[in-house]
């Protein structure tokens, strides 16, 4: 009995020094931990810093605002020069060019809004997004938003808009290519001079941070998807109001 | 239990709650405005916050989903993964409560999405039960194939055995 219990002894003894001799000669446990904080830190710092950084280059650095938009955040309003008919109420568009549902969107109601817009019965505001930007790791949401808005430098922003959404490339975040983009601005009758403006509006990025600033008031306003339609502040539910005669009467009763 | 056992499932947990982690974090890694933007979908970090946090996500998933593939510091590493968890269980929860209706945007994606589109439940489920992998891991970190238990020693890691 004595002489096992002596006999467990030993092999416990053994097993505590065994035990010890690991921790003595393995490596260092702070050593490595440390090691491994550190490259944890860099690594999720780093990538903190390289998005921001992207975030910045994209959008560049000018600070212009369209002239149909009140400040950086609000939205485009489309038809500024059209005369509203009394008490017509505001039509809010959320829209990124690349949102395969937004086009969707645009072949049903398109030229009904553009003809609610002309005739005043809405004040019609664009809101641009660039949701599948961020999705898809791309910038032609942005850079085609920045080149409608630099139609609407002159005067063609409905055009190219409603263009733009009719050629929509077959695949989610394709993109146009730039001669495509140019040939939106011909087509809406964008021509001489105007051309080269608009050219160097595209290039130098004129309104990416504006239009990066109604993403972000958009999203923080809890808009975070395309497209969103807000008739008079109220959000339009595409299952009731689905056709453009539906719109046209829902704009009706929301005229007061 | 029978220490093989354990140390069998320890293993199974690790290698779970590990490449899940790793593949969510890959995942999202390369597109960090999706997940700044899903992160303010959720509405509960102030917005410009949310960013961060959203760019900074991928990479401790990554470095925490590595950690726990490999087996070193498995329970430190199980522990903040399990906190995170929780944040993501409430985060997902106090999104169903509140009646929006966004994408999880866990393995990317994210923002609104139509009601009928919307998974709570499942995702919920599905992060109990990597928490389970995690609480496991927690309590007992040691496992068969660590890095644990190569550089430091058997139960180096364990205080319980």
């Amino acid at each position: 009995m004595a002489k096992k219990a002596s006999a467990a002894q030993t092999v416990r003894q053994a097993k505590i020094e065994a035990a010890r001799k690991n921790t003595g000669s393995g490596a260092n446990k702070i050593v490595v931990g440390a090691i491994v904080l550190i490259v944890a830190i860099i690594g999720v710092v780093g990538a903190v810093v390289v998005a921001q950084q992207n975030k910045q280059a994209r959008v560049g650095t000018s600070t212009a605002v369209p002239a149909a938009a009140g400040a950086m955040g609000e939205g485009f309003v489309a038809n500024k020069d059209v005369t509203l008919v009394a008490g017509a109420p505001t039509l809010d568009v959320y829209e990124d060019f690349q949102c395969p549902a937004c086009a969707q969107f645009e072949q049903v109601m398109g030229a009904t809004i553009d003809d609610l817009a002309s005739q005043g019965k809405v004040k019609l505001v664009y809101h641009l997004k660039t949701i599948i930007d961020a999705n898809m790791g791309t910038t032609h949401s942005l850079t085609m938003a920045n080149a409608a808005l630099c139609a609407a430098d002159a005067g063609k922003w409905q055009p190219f808009h409603d263009d733009v959404f009719a050629n929509q490339p077959a695949t989610e975040g394709q993109g146009w290519t730039d001669a495509q983009t140019k040939g939106f601005a011909e087509k809406a009758g964008i021509s001489g001079s105007a051309l080269d403006t608009w050219s160097t509006c595209v290039e130098e990025r004129t309104y990416a941070k504006y239009v990066e600033s109604t993403e972000d008031a958009s999203g923080k306003a809890g808009i975070t998807g395309t497209p969103t339609v807000l008739l008079g502040g109220e959000k339009v539910d595409f299952q009731q109001v689905s056709t453009p005669d539906a719109l046209v009467q829902a704009v009706a009763a929301a005229t007061k | 239990m029978n220490t093989r056992v354990a140390d069998g499932l320890g293993l199974i947990a690790r290698l779970v709650l590990g490449a899940v982690f790793l593949v969510a974090g890959g995942l999202k890694v390369t597109t960090p405005e999706a997940l700044a933007k899903a992160t303010q979908a959720y509405q509960v970090l102030p917005h410009d916050l949310a960013a961060y946090v959203g760019y900074a996500l991928p990479t401790i998933e990554i470095v925490l989903g590595l950690l726990l593939v490999l087996g070193l510091f498995t329970r430190i590493s199980a522990a903040i993964t399990s906190l995170l968890l929780v944040a993501f269980i409430i985060g997902i929860a106090q999104a169903w409560e509140r009646g929006l209706t966004i994408d999880c945007g866990c393995f990317g994606g994210g923002g609104a999405v139509s009601a009928e589109d919307t998974s709570y439940l499942p995702r919920i489920l599905e992060d109990l039960g990597l928490l389970a992998c995690g609480l496991w891991l927690s309590w007992r970190p040691t496992s068969f194939l660590s890095l644990d238990r190569l550089l430091f020693g058997a139960g180096a890691s364990d205080p319980t055995s």
